[in-house]
């Protein structure tokens, strides 16, 4: 089982990541994300807003109410440059963890 | 359709933020669903279905509740605790501590505290203690001004007597246990009086001023509330 910790760091990798591109809105935010992983991570309305509110509080990122065209009000998450600079060393990070299970696998399977 | 606004409202309703942040996340959550709801129409399901899967993606509204909470008070209760405690306190601190060195340079001779042997174990500031409720009130003064409770404003008047009642309370009756060469008679003597000295005088003094201007500005806001009714 993955532990609350992983899943905290990989669902906030997925959100900063996904806001690199530009601002969205909460739902729109987890259909990018479950699209861009193939639907190998999915956020239910009940994971991601407390996850968000949290890393707003972090000022990772900055949510502002804003009237879509067809005038519906959504509040838009935009990458802060605190999140931008988070980004960088949490990417390393997590891609140094997934190398290092690599060469695990490799090894136990060799 | 169902109402998506009023669902969450009912299911959020105990959510523990100020109205407009409370509406915020409504209104937010709210349309979260609705936009699950639609798209999942768009897609073809069925509106029962779809409106099962859309309030399946919450299990437990009270937990969420109590996430949001947390997650959205957070800075907020860290904000408040500089403000209303650490920064008045720290101020507290500096004036007193600043009030004793002018004292001690400037002011009159102090009473001199000895044990047998005339040994002085401590010196009574009286003018230092006489101008410390000024310190007390203002740290009371700041803390209320912050919004603070009545704890953290009296908590921010007798802060410079924090640090040294933490080491009276602990740390010295833990020496005494773990040192047995000393007298436990002198060693007592010096402690309550080093105690009355540096934590239960002073701490008095910046509590009198503190409780002064707690007592005042809360009588002013309750005349001001009682006006503007």
């Amino acid at each position: 089982m993955i532990g609350s910790v992983i899943k905290r760091g990989t669902a906030e990798l997925a959100v900063l990541s996904v806001l690199q591109d530009g601002p969205l809105h909460g739902y729109e935010l987890a259909r990018r994300i479950e699209q861009q992983t193939n639907g190998a991570l999915r956020f239910t309305l009940a994971a991601l807003y407390p996850m968000l509110y949290r890393m707003e509080q972090q000022r990772w990122i900055r949510g502002t109410w804003e009237t879509s065209a067809n005038g519906r009000r959504r509040r838009c998450y935009r990458l802060t440059p605190a999140g931008k600079k988070k980004l960088s060393p949490l990417q390393r990070e997590w891609a140094e963890l997934f190398r290092a299970l690599q060469r695990l696998t490799k090894a136990a399977h060799a | 359709m169902p109402d998506w606004q009023k669902l969450v409202r009912e299911h959020l309703s105990g959510l523990g933020l100020d109205d407009t942040d409370r509406e915020e996340v409504h209104a937010e959550l709210a349309a979260h669903l609705e936009e699950s709801y639609e798209a999942l129409l768009v897609e073809g399901v069925p509106e029962p279905e779809a409106v099962r899967r859309t309030l399946a993606q919450v299990a437990d509204w009270k937990e969420l509740q109590l996430k949001i909470h947390f997650a959205r008070i957070r800075k907020d209760m860290m904000t408040n605790r500089v403000t209303q405690l650490w920064l008045p306190g720290l101020l507290t601190f500096a004036l007193s501590t600043g009030l004793e060195a002018l004292v001690q340079k400037f002011g009159p001779r102090p009473i001199v505290l000895d044990l047998d042997k005339g040994t002085p174990v401590l010196m009574f500031y009286t003018s230092w203690l006489l101008m410390l409720p000024l310190a007390g009130a203002l740290g009371a003064y700041l803390s209320k001004r912050a919004g603070g409770s009545v704890r953290m404003v009296l908590a921010s008047s007798i802060f410079p007597v924090l640090p040294f009642g933490v080491v009276f309370l602990i740390a010295i009756p833990v020496g005494l246990v773990i040192n047995h060469n000393l007298a436990h008679h002198i060693v007592t003597a010096a402690y309550l009086s080093m105690s009355v000295g540096w934590v239960i005088a002073p701490g008095a003094a910046l509590l009198a001023g503190g409780l002064l201007v707690q007592l005042f500005l809360s009588h002013r806001q309750a005349s001001r509330g009682v006006a503007s009714h």
